[in-house]
This record gives structure tokens, sequence and C-alpha cells, in this order.
């Protein structure tokens, strides 16, 4: 950023943009009205002879696609892009253009696409100083041409915000579109859906290693609840718990490499954790309650989870050894769903609201409550990857169907077939 | 909202009988007749009128308290889908969020428990259910303790703990698919799946 320092303009919309961000209007509003996003113009990108024209074209509509969908940027809009007359003899010239008709930056190279690679050398112009603000080359097997244009949105991002983009983002969710409940995927726009288990059972509840090489979620493949760990990538199945109960609701621990999940015998449902590998679980708290749904926190040290101990589903909070156990909720009449912003500040939790379930926000620095209420029933809130938005469960169309908070703050459904739950985001597989 | 478990494949013994056509077409909830008013009070005659005739006192006859499992089971039908089908056990319902027996459950589990007593060598699964109100996860845990307090219950009234199998389907297999409360109070509820004779 320190490139930027002059750039009063463009610094002044950024810092804006973080402002609303770091504000509590994340699930309605990611930007606050007003703040304009970065516009960033596709200029020169020839493609040089010999090349495959289709790779060429996927990797830039990919490209085109990810900053319309930007939180952050938005590509300079056609009918400007046509106002500008580009001087192949005057580089300065043509870049002074394309500021006069509102970019701030301008994304110029040359793209070779031969012996089944693509290669992408690029240049980002920043039009206010003429510098150049980041140049990079990305070289990929040409079927990831759209894959190569994710990382390179992404690393725009980056550079603009210090956070990294969602554009490879995917969600793991629950869907009943074949007549069972199954694990799928799908990128972070609702676009490559792709069945993952065909179990023809009951699937529920996946949950994401924070670095993507871990998916655990809960299946009656067996006949009862189990919970299965699997490699996305190499799609091995792993009985990881057969506790007898529920087996119901992991989440793992940030390094990857344990699942704190809920199960118990004889009708009652505490804490445990297991190796994601499998092995012994350990039983973290005891009560005769209902203990389930943990989260685990982004450092790795707390616990936070839904207990009936006080007569309603209400969330409390412990240390990764089951000490120090506390009550978070007492504002609410059903607390449940808690997940944990990846600032370690703030929870995403399911409330009750009038007969319905809405999302509340509570800020664990302040402890301060904030309920985001909308149409119908909003539950199972997971928030994004750079923790910028929340997407959610609403059944607003008669149908349980997942949504996220789009740049203009309303909520986009990202899917109709079937009903769909349980939404799991993560930055990347791996 | 959803489908019951279709022509999946499972491994135990008491999955087969959740697989089953049983497990498709679950007997609707028993709903107990009023009963008639007590006939004393109905169809005594107005006034002393001499009979015809006097009805005879029927013969005693000796009566006794079969001992424990002597009835055979061979009376029941050989198909465990048909067995379910009749409906020997009364599923029990729940109030919202809890799982503690309610009277009309006691009473129905006290019969229950009689027939299981008397069949000594049938095996049941108790499959613990949800309304669709609550989590997913929350449910899958209620049901599971709707499921414990029906075992319990049952082996209180001198059921072997050993014949019986719990589950908890949560809210996945609701036996009623509204969205209101006549929907509801059917979905909250212990059911009965014989697994053996």
């Amino acid at each position: 950023m320190s490139k930027f320092s002059r750039l009063v303009p463009v610094l002044a919309l950024l810092s804006a943009l973080r402002v609303g961000v770091a504000q509590e209007e994340v699930y309605l509003r990611v930007t606050t009205p007003g703040v304009q996003r970065v516009v960033i113009a596709i200029g020169e990108l020839p493609l040089l002879a010999g090349g495959d024209p289709l790779v060429a074209s996927r990797f830039l509509e990919a490209l085109r696609n990810d900053l319309r969908q930007s939180a952050v940027m938005s590509p300079l809009s056609d009918e400007a892009a046509r106002l500008v007359e580009v001087d192949p003899t005057n580089a300065v010239l043509t870049r002074q253009r394309y500021r006069s008709v509102g970019a701030h930056f301008l994304l110029e190279g040359n793209l070779i696409a031969s012996a089944g690679q693509l290669v992408a050398e690029v240049r980002l112009f920043d039009l206010a100083s003429g510098e150049v603000a980041y140049s990079r080359r990305l070289q990929a097997a040409a079927p990831l041409a759209a894959t190569m244009a994710h990382t390179l949105a992404n690393e725009l991002v980056r550079l603009l915000t210090g956070r990294t983009g969602p554009f490879l983002s995917r969600f793991a969710f629950i869907s009943d579109r074949t007549g069972h409940k199954e694990v799928f995927l799908m990128r972070w726009d609702g676009s490559e859906v792709q069945q993952l288990t065909n179990h023809k059972s009951v699937a529920l509840s996946p949950a994401w290693s924070p670095a993507g090489d871990w998916l655990v979620f809960t299946s009656f493949l067996s006949g009862r609840p189990q919970l299965y760990s699997l490699r996305p990538t190499e799609g091995f199945l792993k009985p990881i718990s057969s506790l007898p109960g529920v087996n119901s609701s992991p989440t793992l621990s940030p390094d990857g490499t344990r699942v704190a999940f809920a199960a118990g015998d004889a009708g009652n449902t505490d804490i445990y954790v297991v190796p994601v590998t499998g092995g012994t679980p350990e039983r973290l708290t005891s009560s005769r309650a209902i203990e389930t749904q943990p989260a685990w926190s982004p450092n790795g040290r707390q616990i936070v989870f839904t207990s009936s101990a006080p007569g309603s589903p209400q969330l409390y909070i412990m240390d990764v050894e089951g000490t120090n156990s506390r009550r978070l909720t007492f504002a609410d009449t059903f607390a449940d769903e808690a997940a944990w912003a990846p600032d370690g500040v703030r929870l995403a939790y399911t409330t009750l609201v009038e007969g319905r379930f809405q999302i509340a926000i509570l800020d664990l620095r302040t402890m301060t409550r904030t309920v985001v209420a909308g149409p119908g029933n909003n539950e199972s809130p997971c928030w994004s990857p750079d923790g910028s938005t929340l997407a959610f469960v609403s059944d607003r169309t008669g149908r349980h169907q997942i949504y996220v908070t789009d740049p203009e703050g309303v909520p986009r459904q990202l899917t109709s077939e079937g009903s769909n739950t349980s939404p799991a985001w993560v930055a990347a597989l791996r | 909202m959803l489908r019951r478990f279709g022509d999946i494949v499972l491994i135990a013994g008491f999955a087969a009988a959740l697989l089953g056509p049983a497990a498709c077409r679950r007997p609707k909830p028993v709903v107990a007749p009023e009963l008639p008013p007590a006939a004393a009070e109905s169809s005594a005659p107005a006034a002393a009128t001499p009979v015809a005739s006097t009805v005879r006192e029927e013969p005693t006859v000796a009566t006794a308290e079969l001992p424990e499992g002597a009835v055979a089971t061979r009376e029941l039908p050989a198909d465990l889908a048909a067995l379910n089908q009749a409906g020997y056990l009364t599923d029990v319902y729940f109030d919202t969020n809890k799982s503690d027996l309610r009277p009309d459950a006691r009473q129905a589990l006290a019969a229950n428990a009689a027939w299981l007593r008397t069949h000594s060598t049938v095996r049941i699964l108790i499959e613990g259910h949800c309304d669709e109100r609550n989590t997913e996860e929350y449910n899958l845990a209620l049901g599971w303790r709707r499921a414990h307090a029906v075992k319990d219950y049952l082996v209180s009234l001198g059921v072997e703990a050993g014949r019986i199998e719990t589950l908890s389907l949560g809210e996945e297999r609701p036996f009623a698919t509204c969205h209101e409360e006549s929907c509801w109070w059917q979905n909250r509820r212990a059911h009965f799946v014989i697994t053996a004779r």
C-alpha cells in the first residue's frame, strides 16, 4: 500500500470501504451507501501469435465476471471504454484517456496460449500516479484459464484491501435435489455446482478445515449418524467417529488437525474432540443437558457451543480443554449455530425473533448484540473467508435456499434447485 | 419437506426394518375414540317392570396370569413389515422442545411394555423424531433424548434394555409435512419399529 501514499482520492475511497466492512452492517450492507468501487479498465491484453483464442477468451471472460461481482472493484463500463481511443504509440496519453472516463486503474499485458499452457503477463497501472501498482506473470495449464483469472482477481483485491478476494472460494452445502440430502460443492457465486456424495441417505452439517484440505460431515450412510472426513480432491471417505448418539455438527481446529463435534450415549449429547484422521474421541463437556454445535475460535484456543442447560438453547464458550465454560447469550430466547468470524471478535448465530429465526451478531469485545432481520426464517450463518460478509439460509421463497449479501447489500440467492442448507465457506480447495 | 429412506442399502438388522415398507407407510397416530356414555346411565328403565325371563349366571371360569413370554410369537404376522403395519406398539408424542414423557405417553408406554413383556422375543428400534422448528443439529440431539426417555421408561416397566435399539432421526423424516402445529405435533414423537419377532 505504501506505493499509493500519494493517491489521496483512491486511498480515501478504500478506507471508506474498509470502514463499511468493519462496521456491523456486514450482513445487509457490505459497502456503505455512496462508496464507489475501484474501477479497473481492462486494456490491451493481446494474445501472442499462434495462441489458442478460446483459452484466452475463457481467461478474459472469467476475469471480467469476477470484476463485475466484486464488492471492491468493478470493470470500466463498456460505454465508457468505447470512448477511449487507444494510441498505440503513446501509452501515457492512452492512460490519461482511460482516467478521464472514470477508470482508477488500467490492466494491461499480453497472453500466451500455446503448448497446452496459458501465460498471462500483466501490469496494473495506477492512473492517478502513472505508477505500476502490480505486475505479475501467471502460468497454468490451459484448462485452468478460469482459475488463473480468479487468482489474478484475488490478488487485485488483496492489493486494494489487504485481504484476498473471494474468487477461488467455494461452499460446501447440503441439497436434497436428488431426493436425498447429499453434500454438494459450488463456487462462491453459485456456479459450478458439483455433487460430492451419493449416499442416498441423509448427510448433514459439512465443515471445512480453514486450509480447504478436509471436509467433515455427518451421514446416516450406515443407518445411524456417523462422522466422516474427506479430502475433497482425493475423494476417500473416512469414518472418524462412531460414538453412540448423534455424531453431528463438526467444526475443525484452525490448523485442520482436530474436529470438535456432538455425540453421547443414553440420550445425552456432549461435545467431543477427535483427530481429523480418526482416533479416540475425548470428551469436553459433561452435563445432562444437550450440548451441540461447537465452533472453534480462529486462534484455536476456545470453542463456542450451544447448551440447553438454561432451559432453552443458549451459546456458551469454553477453553479447548473443556474448562472455563461460561454462558454468552442472555438476551435471546433461543441461540444456536454460532459461527466465528475470522477476526475472532464477532460471532454470528441464529436467534428467534417473534417466532422466526433471524441472524444475530455478537461482538465479544463489547458483548453487544445486533439482530439482522430479513423476511422469512433466516438461519445457519456462515462468514466469508475474509470476514467481510455472511452467507445464510432463508425460506423467504417458501423453500430453504442459500443467500449471500452482494456488494449492494442485497441478499443474493445462490441456489434454487431443491432445498439447500448448511453452507460452509472456504477460501479455496487444497 | 424430506423424503423417507428409499432404496438405500443399509447393513444392520434394525436398518432392514427402517428401510422396509413399514418405514414408508407408517401407521397413522391412533386417536382413542371417546367412550360411549356408561350403559347404566343411558338405558336404565324408567320404572321397575318385571322381565319375562332372567339371565342365568355364567359358570365361573378360572383365570390366571400367563407366565411372562408365554404367548407364542407365531400368533404374530411372520413378515416384519406386516407386523409393523399391525400397530401392536403405539407411538408416543412430546411437547415442543421437550423430551419429558406426558401422562398420555406413559399410558401408551405401559401398554407397549405389557405387550413387549408378553412377546419376549420381539426386539424393537425406538426412533426419536422432532418437528422442523429448531436447527437440524439441535433436533438430532433432541430426538436422541426422546428415544432414550422412552427406552428408559420401558426398561423401568420391566422390558430388557438389550431388546431395545435407539436412533435419532431429528427432523429428517417428518410424518406430516405442513408448516404448522397440526403437523408439528405429529412429528414430535417416538416411533416404534419391530426389528425381530
